[in-house]
Order: C-alpha cells, then structure tokens, then sequence
C-alpha cells in the first residue's frame, strides 16, 4: 500500500479525475443548451386536467418537481393565455388532479400579440364570406387562407408606404443640406424639393387610408374559443400567426410543424419584444458585423503576422511587438468597448457628423454606435487571433522552401506572395475562422459601441446606398443577454433563448472544429516532410 | 527588359518591406493608441479648475449712489443686474457699462419706503425685506439670447410672485420666510437683542374647498451659549440653524407650527471662535459653517450610538483654514461647491472632495458676491463700486483620489464608508464614486474563479500530457480549445438563468460534493490498488484512467445531491437557507460567489489548461525518457522531472488566466445580482469594474464625471492586464528560449 502511494498513482488518478470534471461541465453545457432548445419547437401535447375542486385547466405540462411547501409532487403548467390568466404559467399540485385527457379538438393559437392561446374553437364569423367546409375548424382553416391572402395584399400596400417615408426622409435630410448650406442660393432647388416631399407625404397618407380601410375590413373577421375555465374569447383572424391541433397530430405533422418553426426561426422578424417569432434580424446582423470585422482584421493581422515571421530580425523590437499582440489579446473586451466609443464613436464619428453632417446635428449620423464602428472595435479585439494562426502556419512552413525560392533569384516579397501564402492559406483561414467565432461570441463591447434589442430596419437594404454603416444592428449574442435578463417575462422567454443560445453555441462550435481540423491537417502536412 | 522587370519587383520588394514593417509596428501602436484615447478621456477628472475675469464694470454713479443690496449675473458673462434699497433692479451691459434697463419690483407691500435687506433664494428668487418688516418674493430673470442673425442679446424680466407676501412686523435685524408645501408660509424673524421669532401662516383646505387659515407664532426662549452671530434656515423651512459668537452651533426644528424644538446645541469650534456665517449646501442636509477663525466646516445630523433615533449633528468635513474669518458662504446652486469669502480672496470647496477648487484674490473690501444660476460665473461687487465678472471652469469638482480610493463620509451616513452609486433621480445627489467597492467585487470573483480553475485546470492539463494515451490526446485538446472558443454570453445566461436556480435549490449540495467527490476518489483509488499491476484491465486502463474516472464524478455528484437533500431535513431544519440567515446571519443571494466561482471558473479553464498543457508538453522528451529509465515511475517523473522544468509555462498561463478572469464581463455581469457590496460572503453577489462598466455607460452622459469615472476605470482594466499579461509573455519568452521549439 504504501509503495502504491509512493509511486504516485493514487495522484496520477486525482489528476485524471480533475480532466473528467471538466469534460463532463462541458458536457453538460451542451447537454443542457441542447435538451431545453432542441425541444421547443415540438408541438406538445395539451393536456387538460379536471381538478377536484371542479374547475379545469388546458395546457402543456413543462416540468415536474416537488412542492418545497408540503412535499408532494406538483406540475407546472403552461397554460397560455396571458391576457385572460394574466399569467402563462401556473402549478398543480397531482393531489388535486381528478382526471386528465387530452382532447382531439384543443387548439393552439400563435397570436401577434399576448402569447399563444389554448382553447377550443366555437365558431367562425365571416360577414360576407362563404366559408365551404363543413367544420368549424375547417372554416377557420379556410379563414386564414383567404386573410393571409388578403394581408399579402396590404402587405403591398406597407412596402409602397415605406418606400415612399424612405424617399420623404432622404428629401428631408437633402433638404436640411441645402438649408444648411445657403438658403437664398438654392431657393430654386429647395421649393422644388419640399413640393416632391408633400407629393410623396401626401401619397402616403392616401396609401395609409386605404391600408387601414383594409386592415379593418379583414379584422372583422373573427372566430370564438373558449378556453378550460369556461371563459370565452373572441379573437380576430389577423392576430393569429398560426394554428395547431397538437392533439390530433399525426407524428409526421408534427415534424412538419417542427421544420416550419425553425424555418420562421431563421427567417422571420421577431415578435412580442423579442420573446417570440425569428431570429433573422440578429442572424443578419451578427453575419454582416462579423464579415465587415474580417474585412478589417484580416489583412491587419495577416500583415503583422508575416512581420513577425518573415521580416523581424529577434530582437527587442520583435519582443515588443510579440508583447503588444499579447496584450491586444489579453486586454478585457469591455475595455475595446470603451475605447470604441470614445475614439471611434465620439472621436471620429463625432468628427464626421460635423464634416459632412453638420445640418442633422444634434441629432448624430455617425456619432452614435453603428455597425462600422462595432466591426472596428471587434477587429481589433480579434487581430491577435489572426496573427496567432498565421504565424504559426507561416512557422510551419520548411526553410527550405524559402531558400529554393530565393536561390531561383525571387525577391523576399515574390517569395512570400507566390510560395509562403498560398501554402499558409490554410492556417490563415483558420485564424479568420476563430476570429470570426470569437466576433460572433462576442457581447460586451457591442453593448457599447452599437448593438440594439430591436433595430427597426437591417444594414443593408434595398435602398441606395445599399449598406449603412450608420445604422445599429441586432446581434444573437446580445439578444441573449438582452431577452433572457431585461425582459418583463423571462420565464416566457426563456426558451426562446434557449434556442437562440443553441443556435449561437452551434455556429461557435462548428465554426472552431472546422479551424481545427483545418489547422491539424496543415500541421501534419508539414512536420512529415521534414527531417 | 529584363532590367525593367528586374527592377520593378526590387522596387516591389522594397516597398512590400515598408508596407509590412509599417504594419507589425502599428499592432505596437494601436495597443499604445488604445491606453492614450482612454486616457485622454479620464484624464480630465485631475484637471485643476480655472478662473478669468470676464469682464470689470464701474457702476454709473446714479446706482452707486444708493445701497447695492443683491447682484447678479448670467451664464454667458454679458450681463449683470443690481438691485438698490428703493427696490429697482438695474440691468447693465457688462461689455460697456451702460444701464439697459431699470425696472422697479412691481408689488411694493403698503408702508414700505426702502428694502432693508435682499435673500437670494435659489434660482431667480429674491426676498426682499422692507423697512416696515414686510416681506415680498420676487423673481429676476436675466439671460442671453441668441437672435436669427447670430447676434447675441439680454433679455431681463422682473415678476413678483404671489405665493410669498408677508405683512409689516417691527423690530426686525434679519428675516427669511420660505413656502411650505401647499400649505402657507413659515416666516423666521431675528430680532434685536439675540431673539428668533416662528411664524407660521398655514391655509389649509377642507373637502369642499372651504379654506382656513391658522397663524401662529411662536418665539425660541432656550437660553444661548452666547450672542447670536449667524442664522440661517433650509429651504423648506423645516430647520432653522443658528451660530453664536463663542461657537455654538444651534439646530431647531421648527417643520410643526407652535411646536419649536431645538435638537442640537454642539460646540463647532475648541478655541471658541465666533461663528461668523452658516450656510445649507445644495440638498439642505449639510450646513456649512465658517468662524472667525478661517475655518470652514460642514455638519449634518448622524445617529449617535446611544441616542436612539435621534440624530446629532456632527462635524463631517473640514475644508481649509485661512487667516481671516469667513465672511460669507455662498452654495452653489448646482452641487456640493462652496464659495466662502474673507478679506480679498473667495475660496471654492467642494464639500465631498474636500477639495480646494480655486481661490479668487479680490479687492480688500467686498460689498456683494453673487453666483449665476448655473454657478459658473461669479459677480463680486468691491468697496470701490467696481463689479468683477468671473468666468470659472471647475470641470470635476466632486472627484478626487480621495473620494474614488478612499472613505468618504457621503450625506446621510452613518460612517465614512467606500460607496459605489453613480446617480439618483434628484439633482441634489451627492454622487458616490468610491471605485474600491468595484475593484474589490472585481477582486473576489477573480479569487473565487481561480480557486476554482487553477486546480482543475493544472491538474487536468498534467493529465493530458503526461498520462494519456497519445490518440484520446488527440481528440481531447480539441474538446477543450472548442470549450475556450463558448462564447462568455452563453456561459454567463446559463449560469445565471439555470445554474443559479439549481444550486438555489439545493446549495447544500456545493459542499457536501466537496466532501462526497474526493471520498469517492479514495475508494476508487482503494479498488484501483486492488488490482494487478500487469493484468490485462489494468493495461488498457492505463491512460484511460479518466474515463472511469468520469463515471465515479458523476456518481460522486449524484450521491452528494442525495445527501444534502438527508442532510437538510436532518441538520439544518429543512431549509439551509433559513438556517443561514437565524444562525449565522448571513443573507443568501440567489446569484452569489459561488455561480460565479463555476461559470468565470468555467471560462478560463480552457485558457489556463491549453497553455499549461503546451508548457508541459514542450519539455524535451529525453528529460522524461532519462527520469523513467533511471527507475521513477509516471508520477514521479511528471512531477519531480517535468514540472518543475515547465514550471515558467505554467505559471504563465496561471497568470493569462487571471487576467482573463479580471476583465471578464458578461459572465459577471449575468451571474451576479451586481451589487457593489463589500463582503467576503461566499453567498452574497458582487460588482466587478468591466460590468459596471457595461452597466452605467449607455447612461452616463458624454464627458460627465460618471462618464470620465467609467473611463478611468477602464484605464486601470488596462494597466492591471498590461502588466499581468506583459509578465506572462515574459515568462513564456524566456521559457521558450530554454527549451527553445518555438
């Protein structure tokens, strides 16, 4: 026994008990992300318990745990609902439970607004509309139909709406120029200008009327439900987003139902403060910021990298510049943050604003967080990522094949364009990669420097001049932090984060294996062929 | 030709060359760029205040005449007013001394000839006081207005206000009178021979709207240390201070009609020096109090151990001493400033700080000081009928080493205490900026997440180098760089939205895994003896370890789940929590220091193991080939041989660690209730500098002190992570050099 302590394994075995610790947090990270986002989308089914008290209540069981009060076991129930329950969860305890079932007709609504709806659907009313079907739910199927038709129509009618407020606001702001600039002078050019901006606000409030007059027209088409506790609620076919019978699904249904919500996930706008709806706004955001960073950082980093590898003789030049990559490394984010709003937002921006600006001021252009000024704070966060790989890709490169090169009589720079980066492009992809995850990971400094909880309109658009740098973007980090710790209902929320958590760690994590692998197959490449 | 060509890619060379050098230093610069713009930023906070005269008038002959009994001035230092004893204000041009208007307080109370005396009341108030004792509130407003074409002029108006008149009384020095909320005036009269006098003229209303009106009057008779030198009343009227000339300080609360009380009598100074003027600094909590000695002094009321809820009033800071006594105090009207005056100089304090700002030399003689409302200009009226406009820039006042590193006795204290909350919803807030709070907060997580990590994460990488087979190696320090590249935002929302509530729910179970875990380790370990060194399981199991190793923390955790669950029914009354509070009190926060030991822990493992697990593996084989020759086993090899060589690596990564802990913000920010509390409690939150950071900068002003505060504090984020990270790379440099791979 003792000489079992003396040689150490007992030790050797701690130790590989303090590697099992962390791969099974971090197992447990993804497990944990993983179980309660992939699960979301699932079209549950809706149980409706009688309780012993007489009453009845319809929902999707989310968890089961025991009463911290006395004990037995309760359920906790989303019912839904919220503008009738004024909450969308509540617990049962199963000492309460008389019976439970799940009715073939429950039906679940998405709506636009206050939460989803549980209830049974009564009937359909549609003034002068001939409904054909025979069911009530048929009916409302063929309800929706024919509004969602209709809404595709007004739907028109708001896209000429904004092109037209897009066209008075560029009018607007051209105006305030000429303004600016010499009032007299450009008198001509300016009553020109006002005229073409009433003509175009004056389109606008025509286009309004007529899109209200529809909007209300198709509002009048309504349907009734009642939900469990008896109560009843009319709710006009325009708010419903969506319509399930998770009941009376089939299992392919239900997958159907599965894909359709992460399609909407993807590519449609948020609904209720974010707790709802898509995501593609901040997917949109976090891919243009993090292309706009690499545009910057890439060629930075690459440029110091091959400084670092190719032309610095060792010295205490080298030392220092290695010390200062170290730094930019090390250095907090929230720091770039601040150093983002000061120089970059207030610094140039501020500069900019009153350059070319100066008739919007106070109101700033550029001197406020925007998506130019956060990709440029990131850049430079993630440059060292990019010097790193690279570096270590042109490090790995024989000498030999630099001294053929230049034994051929290329010049240094011939060298390294034609032989030294081609070769290293595998590791420079790899630093642009892990910058890139870290770009997308990254919160604290866009907080300051330009993302928002809801940014009305994209970056990029189809409006001239395509890109706007000015503009502030969503993030999927940020929406994050922001819907699971600043919403009014983070319980409701949460699985919504949930999933957008899922999302981001799924594109972080794909994104650091492929640089991975890319960087281990460049490695191997190399270390065989020499000696 | 072939020169042209041969020629064009040397010039290509060389200006590649220059391009790319130009580039690596930059990276030297933008770190340097990094330090200077937010330096530049926080750097004003120390810049000392400036004063300028704007501009000299001599007063026309035809006021200086008569008595000058108030001044004024406006914030662009165009223009000043004055107002004489006939109860006119005149309105001069400062820039050539012409009187542009002469207006006449339009109510002037029945009997009344000439005004005695003028109290500036805050904003463009005055009361003035008439030489039958009456009293009328009136209101001057003087400003500059910028016209269509660029010009700039004054526009002066003079109102009388309704709500405050009050009727004649006789044998009256000194008199103030203040509106009490909806309900009347309260009127404070000093009279002749050391004598103060309460009335109260309250109207109140029924339900139907019928008014009453009550009176009541009321004189103080507790007898005074002396004779009576100064008074001064807040601008509520609910307290009335007065000083007398052997330094007694004197408080009465005089907020109930009939029902004057007098609550302090403290001696303000040991030698005795007369009181020669008192004060209310901007919030009326704090009075300053000057003596005939030069001191100048702030006082507020403190709970005194002993006295129960009464509070005494106590000397809280002290700001300078001059020679002369102090002639007069003026407020400032926008923060904790002070402007005091003796003999040719006016000294500016700023209460918090307890920092000399500037000290204005004037004429010897001084008639009248007045402040603009917005406090940055400074009119003074000499003995000579000459009135000095002063421009001052006093850009930080409230800031100070002192108030952002050291204790600080804030307003409504019951102690000198480090206190961190930036703004209030009133304007007469005294901001607490104390950033020792933040960097303790900063401090504790670091500390609470190293503890955490540093075993783990060392341990683990010796693992992964020394013991494990090559091809688990392999796949292993993948999982582990992908583990560094989780976004913090992703860890710090689990730990705050699922972690938080689990440990809440059973926190019992943190420590009895701390227990439970290693014990079943030793049993393992037990069994793992047991079996034959060369047996077929054993061989297999060598560099496996870690996999049965996983399966024993697992159940290890469960088992130590399962027993806190006993351990709480049985030990602590079923609720651990409670139990906390009654025994120990000690109060629980649900998001504490132990979320955010694991979730800050959680993120710097990766770091931390990578680079330790690089040092240790770079140690060149032929040590470790020789140590196992001469007879040492795994362990002792690993331990005795190759890390102490690695040791310089390790440490580095330790220390790239910390600083990555240190700076660490949405994790802080998430996992903790973001508190700024000093206390060592494992089960209390905190505030780290990087998430107040995040926190209060969308709502700090542009170039604010908060704002400047924030950057300040950045600043020392930078200069810790400098040094920390600039040693790291040191140590790795030199290590590298050694066993030079690289």
């Amino acid at each position: 026994m003792k000489l079992f302590w003396k040689t150490g394994e007992p030790y050797v075995l701690a130790t590989g008990a303090a590697l099992a610790i962390i791969l099974v947090m971090s197992l447990a990270l993804v497990g944990v992300v993983m179980s309660n986002g992939l699960g979301y989308f699932w079209p549950r089914a809706l149980v409706k318990f009688e309780l012993k008290d007489g009453t009845a209540a319809l929902g999707q069981v989310t968890q089961r745990e025991k009463n911290p009060i006395n004990g037995t076991r309760r359920i906790q129930l989303k019912v839904a609902n919220r503008d009738v329950f004024g909450q969308d969860f509540r617990w049962i305890d199963e000492n309460d439970i008389a019976s439970r079932s799940t009715p073939a007709d429950a039906v679940l609504l998405e709506r636009n607004e206050n939460g989803n709806y549980f209830g049974f659907l009564r009937d359909v009313s549609a003034e002068g509309l001939t409904l054909a079907a025979a069911t009530p739910y048929g009916k409302l199927q063929q309800g929706l139909k024919l509004v969602s038709d209709k809404q595709d129509e007004t739907l028109k009618i708001k896209k000429q709406m904004s092109n037209l407020n897009n066209t008075a606001e560029s009018l607007r702001l051209k105006l305030l120029k000429l303004e600016y600039r010499n009032r007299e002078k450009n008198s001509a050019e300016i009553g020109e200008m006002t005229a073409a901006r009433e003509k175009a606000l004056a389109e606008f409030t025509l286009l309004n009327e007529q899109y209200t007059a529809t909007q209300a027209g198709i509002s009048r088409i309504t349907a009734r439900f009642s939900d469990a506790a008896g109560g009843s609620k009319e709710i006009s076919l325009t708010e419903i987003v969506a319509l399930q019978r998770p009941n009376s699904m089939s299992f392919f249904a239900k997958c159907g139902a599965y894909l359709e919500r992460i399609r909407e996930l993807l590519l449609d706008d948020p609904r209720e403060s974010n707790t709802e709806g898509g995501l593609f706004p901040a997917i949109f955001g976090t891919v243009m910021m993090v292309l706009l960073m690499s545009i910057f950082s890439l060629p930075f980093g690459v440029i110091a990298a091959i400084y670092l590898r190719e032309y610095a003789r060792d010295g205490l030049m080298t030392r220092m510049v290695r010390i200062a990559v170290n730094n930019l490394a090390g250095v907090p984010s929230i720091v770039y943050g601040v150093f983002g709003l000061g120089f970059f937002v207030y610094g140039i921006g501020g500069s900019i604003d009153s350059l070319f600006f100066p008739e919007r001021l106070p109101t700033p252009t550029f001197g406020t967080g925007g998506i130019l000024w956060s990709s440029l704070t990131l850049a430079l966060l993630t440059v060292p990522v990019v010097i790193v790989a690279t570096e270590e890709s042109l490090a790995s490169i024989p000498k030999g094949i630099r001294e053929g090169s230049l034994a051929l009589g290329a010049t240094k720079f011939q060298t390294l364009t034609k032989i030294l980066l081609p070769m290293a492009t595998p590791g420079i992809m790899t630093g642009l990669i892990l910058s890139m995850a870290r770009a997308a990971g990254e919160v604290a400094p866009l907080m300051i420097v330009g993302v928002v909880k809801l940014a009305p309109t994209l970056p990029f658009d189809t409006n001239f001049p395509f890109f706007h740098m000015d503009r502030k973007f969503m993030h999927l980090g940020f929406h994050i932090y922001d819907v699971g710790f600043q919403s009014p209902n983070v319980e409701a929320a949460k699985p919504m984060v949930f999933v957008t958590t899922m999302l981001l760690l799924a594109i972080v994590i794909i994104a650091s294996s492929a640089a991975i692998y890319l960087r281990n197959r460049m490695r191997s490449k190399y270390t065989t062929s020499t000696f | 030709m072939v020169k042209k060509v041969i020629d064009k890619s040397r010039r290509n060379d060389r200006l590649a060359e220059l391009l790319i050098r130009v580039g690596g230093l930059l990276v030297i610069v933008s770190v340097v760029w990094i330090l200077v713009m937010i330096s530049r930023v926080a750097l004003p906070l120390f810049y000392p205040s400036s004063a300028k005269i704007a501009a000299t008038v001599k007063l026309p002959a035809a006021i200086a005449a008569g008595t000058v009994l108030a001044i004024g001035s406006e914030e662009s230092q165009r223009g000043v007013f004055t107002l004489d004893d006939t109860g006119t204000f005149h309105f001069l041009n400062v820039a050539d001394g012409t009187v542009s208007a002469s207006i006449k307080v339009p109510a002037v109370p029945e009997g009344a000839v000439r005004v005695a005396s003028a109290e500036y009341t805050g904003k463009t108030l005055y009361n003035l006081l008439w030489d039958n004792g009456a009293i009328t509130s009136v209101s001057v407003a003087l400003s500059s207005v910028r016209n269509a074409d660029g010009t700039v002029s004054l526009s002066h108006d003079v109102t009388g206000q309704d709500g405050l008149s009050l009727g004649a009384s006789s044998g009256v020095v000194q008199s103030f009178a203040r509106l009490v909320e909806d309900k009347g005036t309260v009127r404070i009269d000093r009279l002749a021979g050391d004598r103060l006098r309460v009335t109260h003229q309250l109207v109140e209303k029924d339900l139907l709207g019928n008014e009453k009106r009550s009176s009541a009057s009321t004189d103080i008779t507790d007898p005074l240390p002396g004779h009576l030198s100064a008074v001064a009343v807040d601008s509520k009227g609910h307290y009335l201070y007065g000083g007398t000339d052997t330094g007694w300080l004197l408080r009465w609360d005089i907020s109930e009609p009939g029902q004057i009380r007098l609550l302090d009598s403290v001696s303000a100074s040991e030698e005795h020096k007369g009181i020669t003027s008192l004060a209310l600094v901007l919030g009326d909590v704090s009075v300053a109090v000057g003596d005939a000695g030069g001191s100048l002094t702030t006082w507020f009321p403190v709970k005194v151990s002993g006295s129960g809820e009464d509070r005494r009033l106590t000397r809280i800071h002290t700001l300078r001493s001059t020679v002369g006594a102090v002639s007069r105090i003026i407020p400032s009207p926008r923060d904790k400033t002070l402007f005091s005056g003796d003999a040719g100089e006016i000294h500016v304090d700023h209460m918090t700080s307890e920092r000399n700002l500037l000290t204005i030399k004037t004429a010897a003689s001084v008639n009248r000081v007045a402040l603009s409302p917005k406090g940055n200009t400074l009119a003074v009226l000499d003995g000579a009928n000459s009135l000095t406009v002063w421009k001052m820039d006093i850009p930080h006042p409230e800031i100070s080493f002192g108030t952002l590193f050291g204790k600080v006795w804030y307003e409504g204290y019951d102690k000198p205490e480090y206190s961190w909350q930036s703004s209030a919803a009133n304007d007469d807030f005294e901001p607490k900026m104390s950033l020792v709070p933040l960097v303790f907060g900063t401090i504790k997580a670091t500390i609470c997440a190293m503890l955490f990590a540093v075993p783990l994460a060392l341990l683990a990488a010796l693992y992964t180098s020394q013991f494990m087979s090559p091809k688990l190696k392999g796949r292993v320090k993948p999982v582990v760089e992908i583990m560094a590249a989780i976004p913090s935002v992703v860890i710090g929302f689990l730990a705050g939205i699922w972690l938080a509530p689990l440990i809440d729910k059973s926190i019992l179970t943190v420590f009895t895994s701390v227990v439970i875990v290693p014990f079943m380790l030793l049993i393992t370990i037990f069994f793992w003896k047991r079996m034959k060194t060369a047996s077929p399981l054993q061989r297999t199991a060598r560099g496996h370890e870690f996999i049965a190793m996983a399966l024993v923390v697992i159940l290890g955790f469960y088992s130590a789940f399962l027993l806190s669950g006993l351990a709480e029914v049985h030990l602590f009354a079923g609720d651990f929590k409670q139990w906390l509070f009654s025994t120990l009190g000690v109060r629980y926060d649900q998001r504490n220091s132990i979320i955010i030991a694991i979730a800050l822990g959680f993120a710097v493992i990766p770091i931390i193991f990578t680079i330790a697990e690089d040092a240790i593996s770079n140690v060149p084989r032929n040590l470790t080939a020789a140590s196992l020759a001469l007879g040492a086993s795994r362990w002792q090899t690993a331990w005795r041989v190759v890390l102490p060589s690695a040791l310089p690596g390790v440490f580095s990564a330790v220390m790239i660690g910390f600083g990555r802990a240190i700076g660490e913000t949405m994790i802080v920010l998430m996992a903790t209730g973001n508190t700024p509390v000093m206390s060592w409690s494992l089960f209390n939150g905190l505030r780290s500098l990087s998430a107040n950071i995040a926190v209060e900068i969308p709502e700090a002003p542009l170039n604010s002190s908060l704002y400047r505060v924030l950057f300040l504090s950045a600043v020392l984020l930078f200069i810790f992570t400098f040094i920390i990270n600039t040693v790291a790379e040191a140590l790795r440099q030199r290590f590298r050099k050694k066993y030079g791979r690289y």
